[in-house]
């Protein structure tokens, strides 16, 4: 396999440039902004700000949706405008919400929280050393195991949680904390991202200095590489984040005990129930508010390093 | 894949054969997510696959069930089944029009929040991210709400056409994936084209060459690696489709329990037949696989020659 | 990376064995449980010691309720574990558990799944408690039958509530309009003439709600099953369910029905705002339409459904549930006596009355005090007598089958396609017959042609 010609000189570029190249070519960036050269009208500026605040309107009106929804009593829900607020009474919808059955929704939310935060964490540390290994050293079989872990990616996820739950049957793994945290720490997508800006973002130089200053591989990788893989590995955290805040299929599956829920699934319990207890609607609205607000806070404290690592997936 | 990683480095070193170094070190970086990936992912595949050559024995109305190996039975009931053949097809069909839609909506915002011409990045950046917040399940049933003739905030269109029609209700779910997944897209393009140092195209700006030039003919090419590896992702994503079908079976009667391959397996594993499911998952995945495989040799050679 | 190889062989090997034991641990579930074959019940003796039993149930509030229990059974403690309702994961999850070998000592388990959990050897027979046989008269004639699952002797689950239908209608609507109200399905679709004339329409058709249409052909005297202990006969065409389609289809065909999806926000509205003027529904419906229609509060009233023969008086049942006990469970005694004291004691009928609208399977459970009263909401009326003397009519030969999941979800996929046009409710009870033969037949269980 032939690495394309046309693509070798930005791959040169970020490999050299790399440990500081995303805040340059940010910065490099705002001079152009500061200068626009002189074909772009005010008619394409006009266009292109059009196009934009289109689509805002797309992507935010049914969270706006959302919000109005949540602050309304239920006859309400079904008899005023959609979009804009009646009798607001988000506050008394919020403390019904999260007293009912006992706490349950702050505990769910408080589950969420440890399994995808401390997922994503040791994930993020898992997929980093083994992407890195993979990128820095080589060693017989190595392609293999990175095509077999790309190949992971392909699995349906349905495919995968029967077996999961027959194998941890056998330990009596079923219906813990573990059943759900276990799996969501492997992230092949993570491995595949941090090997490839392991390789443009870890000068071989450096590691050889380390080497020479009697540093060993691991305490390396602990203190130096770590530093320069940074926003691939807040990358791979935010990406695991979601994956495992939004996945409740293999909890579905493998938890009974309703004070291990992750919030997803115990308000897919409720919605699932709503024929018995209507009144559960509005909650279920309620509590899909309030599970995303701790996602998006993760996106706004995480901005500034996620939009760097993400795009060095496909990174030469 | 691994063209699309290999770097200039790895293949000025790929001569040298020496005997590994630092052992100890790589198995220290490897072992431990091979072993889990090993346990979390092969096992149960290989479970999967096991299960697929099952079939059930029993006697009598209520006699026990009992599993013996059945070689290729469940596979042969795979091939005739009309209800896969139907998602297969129905997701493909979504495949070839929603992700290209999706990655063109992407790509333009991309190269729109690239250029000079927009202002306020940073609001449209988090603005069109936010929806990748929002888990699918509840995406679904919030654009659900949208789409009911009754309840929606835009009841002149949804009264006038109804969009969980039989007809319609494949594209309403296009929408929501779409709605999801077009920011995350839009990121991964954004960051690759800032990577690109700007001297690069330097020059074609003193040339005199418009935006939409350098767009077209610099950055989307410098850009193709991005986008291949989302369009992989989109590939898989909707061939794998579950939540958000699952969730409209209860806002419309049109879609059914085998509406796409993944549900379908959902559907067969409750009955439960859990070999035949097992077998569809295994028929799903080499499809997954040979699909997104066919396709990066396709753009490979398209895209890099 | 030889250290991964070894690992992935490693792994690979203990899939093989894992497969062996698994499906070894298949056969000793059966043999230690007297091979399942029914007729006899189980031992059924104490533990003779302190015991802790598990339990599922999607109930809501059923935790306070075990509470209870727990509270004066300090020998037998009860730990509720809770998941989404039965076809929305929960039954999923209890064959998972089963074949896995660890499924709670007890279940919630409708009663159209229990035919489902018998086919797969999942469920002990309680038919050796004694206390359980002794039961048998405190529960409506027809909730008894379903449980035994027409084995002599055998008893599977504890009936828990029931859903016994009636049907539902405005009558402040009926009065204006004029239109007498119907107590014949001839009188029915003549007065949902005269409701569209007012425009609206006199019911709404859920095709998704098949356990409704299942009971309309319940009340017909259908049975879409049988099972005489060599094979099963799949009936889904019977004389008695194609009368139901027929009926339903000239509704459909002449627009006097609307078909919107059941349980949705649309159709909540359809009621709230006067579209739909009845609903032939269980008695838990009352719950649903003063939640999912609150401005129509006191505009209700409950009369006896539209009977096929002007004298007839029967009533069909849509719903209710039971508690079983899983096949290996080591508490079979003590799992039984809780499933009795849940579904029988005043104390606890009461309490699931008050959290989840529960209306008791026992004969003496449905006169609580609770279900005495006229109603609030539907202008005083007793509408809880109604449903009683509903429940006294359900013809008792009504048999599940051992796929329903399946079933519906087939006659649901027709129906859909029924109401937009493709073909009839009755075509689509003929495909759904064609493919529940099939589906029985790939799990290898016997069907008669």
């Amino acid at each position: 396999m032939t690495t394309p010609a046309g693509s070798t000189a930005p791959a040169v570029g970020v490999t050299s440039a790399a440990p500081a190249a995303p805040r340059r070519s940010r910065r490099g960036r705002a001079s152009t902004d500061a200068s626009p050269g002189p074909r772009e009208s005010a008619v394409s500026r006009a266009a292109a700000m059009l196009v934009m605040g289109v689509f805002t309107l797309y992507f935010l009106t049914p969270i706006w949706w959302l919000l109005v929804s949540s602050s309304k009593s239920r006859g309400d829900l079904t008899s005023t405008a959609p979009l804009w607020f009646s009798d607001v009474q988000l506050g008394e919808n919020l403390a019904a919400v999260w007293s009912y059955q006992g706490g349950a929704l702050p505990q769910w939310l408080l589950n969420s929280l440890v399994y995808a935060g401390g997922g994503a964490l040791l994930a993020t540390l898992l997929a980093g050393m083994c992407g890195y290994a993979l990128a820095k050293y080589r060693f017989p079989g190595r392609e293999v195991l990175f095509n077999v872990v790309l190949g992971g990616v392909l699995v349906p996820a349905t495919a995968l949680a029967l077996p999961l739950f027959l194998i941890f049957s056998r330990f009596d793994g079923t219906n813990t904390f573990w059943s759900v945290f276990l799996p969501s720490i492997v992230s092949p997508f993570g491995v595949y991202l941090t090997r490839i800006f392991a390789a443009a973002s870890v000068p071989e130089e450096l590691l050889e200095a380390a080497r020479l200053d009697g540093s060993g591989e691991v305490r390396t990788f602990f203190t130096v590489s770590v530093r320069l893989m940074f926003p691939a590995l807040v990358t791979v955290f935010l990406f695991q984040f979601v994956a495992i805040w939004n996945n409740f299929f293999l909890p579905l599956i493998m938890l009974r005990d309703s004070d291990l829920f992750p919030v997803t699934l115990g308000l897919y319990n409720w919605n699932s129930v709503v024929n018995q207890l209507p009144e559960l609607r509005l909650y279920v609205l309620v509590g899909a508010l309030v599970s995303i607000v701790p996602l998006i806070c993760v996106f706004l404290l995480l901005q500034r390093f996620w939009r760097n690592g993400l795009g060095t997936g496909a990174i030469k | 894949m691994s063209t699309i990683v290999e770097t200039p480095l790895e293949r000025g070193t790929r001569q040298r054969r020496t005997r590994v170094a630092h052992k100890g070190s790589i198995a220290v970086f490897v072992v431990p997510f091979g072993l889990l990936f090993a346990v979390f992912y092969l096992l149960p595949i290989g479970y999967a696959v096991w299960q697929s050559t099952r079939v059930v024995e029993r006697e009598g109305t209520f006699g026990p069930p009992t599993e013996v190996f059945g070689g290729f039975r469940q596979y042969a009931a795979v091939l005739e089944n009309e209800a896969f053949r139907e998602s297969v097809g129905r997701v493909l069909t979504f495949g070839i029009v929603q992700v290209p839609i999706m990655l063109g909506l992407a790509l333009t915002f991309a190269l729109l929040l690239d250029s000079p011409l927009v202002k306020g990045k940073k609001f449209f950046r988090l603005a069109f991210f936010a929806p990748y917040a929002v888990p699918g399940v509840i995406a679904a049933i919030m654009w659900g709400f949208m789409y009911s003739p009754n309840l929606s905030p835009f009841r002149s269109v949804t009264q006038s056409v109804d969009l969980l029609s039989a007809d319609l209700v494949l594209w309403s779910i296009a929408n929501v994936v779409t709605w999801v997944y077009v920011g995350y897209n839009m990121l991964i393009i954004y960051s690759s084209l800032l990577a690109i140092p700007s001297e690069i195209y330097e020059a074609a700006r003193l040339d005199g060459a418009s935006q939409a030039r350098i767009a077209w003919s610099i950055k989307i090419p410098l850009v193709m690696p991005a986008i291949i590896l989302t369009a992989i992702f989109s590939i898989i994503g909707t061939l794998q489709l579950l939540a958000e079908p699952q969730v409209f079976a209860s806002f419309t009667s049109a879609v059914t329990s085998d509406y796409t391959p993944n549900l379908l397996v959902y559907t067969t594993a409750s009955v439960p037949n859990p070999s035949l499911a097992a077998a569809f998952s295994v028929v799903l995945a080499l499809a997954t696989f040979i699909l997104s495989f066919t396709f990066l040799k396709v753009t490979q050679r398209k895209a890099f020659q | 990376m030889r250290t991964t190889t070894r690992a992935v062989s490693v792994a690979l090997l203990a899939t093989m064995t894992l497969a062996a034991c698994s499906g070894g641990s298949d056969d000793d579930g059966a043999a230690g449980a007297g091979g399942g074959g029914g007729g006899e019940g189980g031992a059924c003796e104490p533990a003779g010691e302190d015991v802790t039993l598990t339990y599922t149930s999607w109930i809501p509030g059923i935790e306070d309720v075990v509470a209870v229990w727990n509270e004066q059974n300090p020998d037998i403690q009860v730990e509720v574990q809770t998941g989404p309702n039965g076809n929305g994961g929960t039954y999923q999850n209890f064959f998972n558990q089963l074949e896995a070998g660890n499924p709670p000592d007890l279940g919630q388990i409708e009663f159209d799944a229990l035919p489902n959990f018998r086919v797969q050897d999942g469920l002990e027979n309680l038919g050796g408690c004694e206390d359980v046989l002794a039961a048998e008269d405190q529960f409506v004639d027809w909730t008894w039958t379903q449980v035994t699952l027409g084995e002599e002797g055998s008893v599977y689950a504890i009936p828990q509530d029931t859903g016994p239908m009636a049907m539902f209608y405005r009558e402040d609507l009926f009065t204006q309009a004029g239109i007498e109200v119907p107590t014949t399905w001839e009188e029915y679709a003549a007065a949902a003439e005269q409701v569209r004339e007012s425009g609206g329409y006199i019911t709404n058709f859920s095709t998704g709600d098949i356990n409704q249409f299942a009971g309309f052909v319940w009340q017909a005297g259908g049975s879409w099953f049988q099972n005489d202990g060599e094979a099963w006969t799949v009936e889904l065409t019977n004389e008695d369910s194609t009368k139901v389609a027929d009926y339903w289809q000239d509704l459909i065909d002449r627009d006097l029905v609307s078909s919107l999806p059941g349980w949705t926000t649309e159709w909540d509205n359809a009621y709230n705002t006067g579209q739909a003027w009845t609903w032939i529904s269980a008695v838990w419906g009352a719950n649903s339409i003063m939640t999912g229609a609150p401005d129509t509060a006191g505009a209700w009233r409950v009369a006896p459904m539209p009977q096929w023969e002007g004298e007839g008086e029967t009533a069909g049942n849509w719903g209710g549930s039971t508690t079983a006990v899983f096949k290996g469970s080591e508490n079979v005694y003590e799992a039984a006596k809780f499933a009795l004291w849940l579904n029988t004691s005043e104390e606890a009928l009461t309490l699931l009355n008050e959290a989840a609208n529960l209306y008791p399977a026992t004969t003496e459970g449905q006169q609580l005090a609770a279900l005495e009263e006229g109603v609030e909401s539907y202008a005083r009326q007793e509408i809880y007598q109604v449903f009683t003397e509903a429940g006294a009519t359900v013809p008792g030969d009504f048999t599940w089958g051992p796929t329903m999941t399946q079933v519906y979800n087939d006659v649901s996929d027709g129906f859909s396609g029924a109401v937009s046009g493709s073909g009839t409710l009755a075509d689509a009870l003929a495909d759904a017959q064609e493919s529940t033969v099939a589906a029985l037949e790939a799990q290898a269980i016997p069907v008669a042609e």
